[in-house]
């Protein structure tokens, strides 16, 4: 029995799916801030929904229980320990200075935090044109936000990227889904201990068929679309297997993160918790909080065009005279 | 700016997505850099689990017109950040290219 496939485009001849509506809401709500350069929440209603911040147009953060945000991503995939995330977060959450005291205290560079916040903009925004949109509505409250991209990203781009990403997916024979498959070890599965390297011990270490992509993106640190490609690599390879069926596996201590990295069982946001709260209320390990909608809390601007780290440093030096920046990438497959 | 450069582009391995670019619009970015992710990917899996000979440091593609220079920036836990930069062969010392590049590529993520 075929499952309605959430995240894919529509079949050749079909009307108007789901998913057109999706992006077609959520494309239109994008562009029409950056026409006007508007700034404020973008409340996205749907599943899994989420609130977009908008800065004169841009996109500067996502909230959305559908992906990892980029203080999960930093926190989990241990760029940045926690330890020195909770002193930072101390001092510099309340005032919104927490990325650029991050990099002040030399924590994470900020070309490399650049690129964490614009891949988790990138990965959010993919899990919310994958899923459904009901409705879209800005408010002019700005929200306040952990890691703000700053400049914000062009919304074009963005929107560029998630399709580019859906056109991947769809285009494979029989792709994972992102929100409801679950892996388990396949029967190649090397043993437990094994080295293999490119991050497919941890993915094998937390496959114990009730995780999805998604889940496991939380509980890693990793991006949802880059686990969902790696998922299908690694079926292909023998080494998991997907199944739309929650198993039910005994959970041995294998099947837990491993020792300093987070408790299994907040792979999925949970509801409340942390972030940018109160200055003195050190975050341990922030989640966001779901509110009506499916939306959720966090958020914080990023870039603007990938373009930016002074145009690739103008265009690798030695005698600059740089070439125009390339806008965002428009198209592409993987 | 390096001679001979014509773009330049931070793509990530996991997603093949184009995290950053500068220099001549019209070059088709977005498919090299996924192919380039690919290869990448397919490079470091012939290298082996253990890793014998150590890890993917760069990869150099040579047509009769271009260069194009791919080099590991981070790779950690499953997720790689790769340079990837095309060079007009004609204007471009390979040699010399590839050193200045080499030696860039820390700042990139400062």
């Amino acid at each position: 029995m075929d499952l309605p496939r959430r995240g894919l485009p529509p079949t050749a001849d079909a009307g108007p799916s789901g998913q057109d509506v999706t992006v077609a809401l959520l494309g239109q709500a994008l562009l029409s801030c950056a026409a006007d350069r508007q700034s404020g929440a973008l409340r996205v209603y749907g599943e899994p929904g989420g609130t977009v911040h908008v800065v004169d147009g841009g996109v500067a953060g996502i909230d959305t229980p559908g992906a990892p945000g980029p203080d999960v991503v930093l926190l989990r995939s241990g760029r940045v320990p926690e330890p020195g995330w909770q002193d930072t977060f101390t001092v510099a959450a309340a005032d919104g200075r927490m990325g650029a005291e991050l990099v002040r205290r030399g924590l994470i560079g900020s070309g490399q935090l650049e690129v964490v916040l614009r891949a988790a903009l990138a990965d959010s925004i993919f899990a919310l044109m994958s899923g459904q949109v009901e409705e879209c509505r800005m408010e002019s409250v700005a929200v306040p936000s952990l890691l703000p991209l700053d400049p914000p990203a062009d919304p074009a781009w963005l929107l560029a990227e998630g399709m580019r990403r859906l056109r991947v997916l769809a285009s494979m024979p029989n792709p994972v889904r992102h929100d409801r498959d679950r892996v388990m070890r396949g029967h190649r599965a090397p043993p437990v201990g094994s080295a293999l390297g490119g991050g497919q011990d941890g993915i094998l270490a937390l496959a114990n068929g009730r995780r999805t992509a998604r889940d496991m993106g939380f509980a890693l640190g990793s991006g949802v679309y880059a686990l969902t490609l790696e998922f299908a690599r690694m079926r292909e390879a023998g080494l998991l297997t997907v199944s739309s069926r929650r198993t039910v596996t005994r959970e041995s201590p294998r099947d837990r993160a491993p020792a300093g990295e987070p408790a299994p069982v907040s792979d999925t946001p949970a509801p409340g918790a942390a972030g940018a709260g109160p200055a003195g209320q050190p975050a341990e390990l922030p989640r966001r909080r779901k509110a009506a909608g499916g939306q959720s809390r966090r958020s914080q601007p990023g870039s603007g065009q990938p373009g930016s780290s002074s145009a690739l440093l103008r265009l690798l030096r030695p005698g600059s005279v740089p070439g125009p920046e390339i806008p965002g990438p428009e198209t592409g497959q993987k | 700016m390096t001679a001979g450069a014509r773009a330049a582009a931070v793509i990530d391995v996991g997603t093949g997505m184009v995290v950053r670019a500068a220099g001549e619009a019209g070059t088709d970015l977005p498919a090299a850099a996924a192919s380039m992710a690919d290869e990448a990917r397919s490079a470091t899996g012939s290298l082996g689990p253990g890793r014998g000979g150590g890890d993917l440091d760069e990869i150099t593609v040579t047509t009769t017109a271009r260069i194009h220079l791919t080099k590991v920036l981070e790779f950690r836990q499953g997720d790689a950040l790769l340079l990837f930069v095309d060079f007009d062969r004609a204007l471009t010392n390979q040699a010399l290219a590839g050193l200045q590049v080499g030696e860039l590529t820390p700042a990139l993520l400062a």
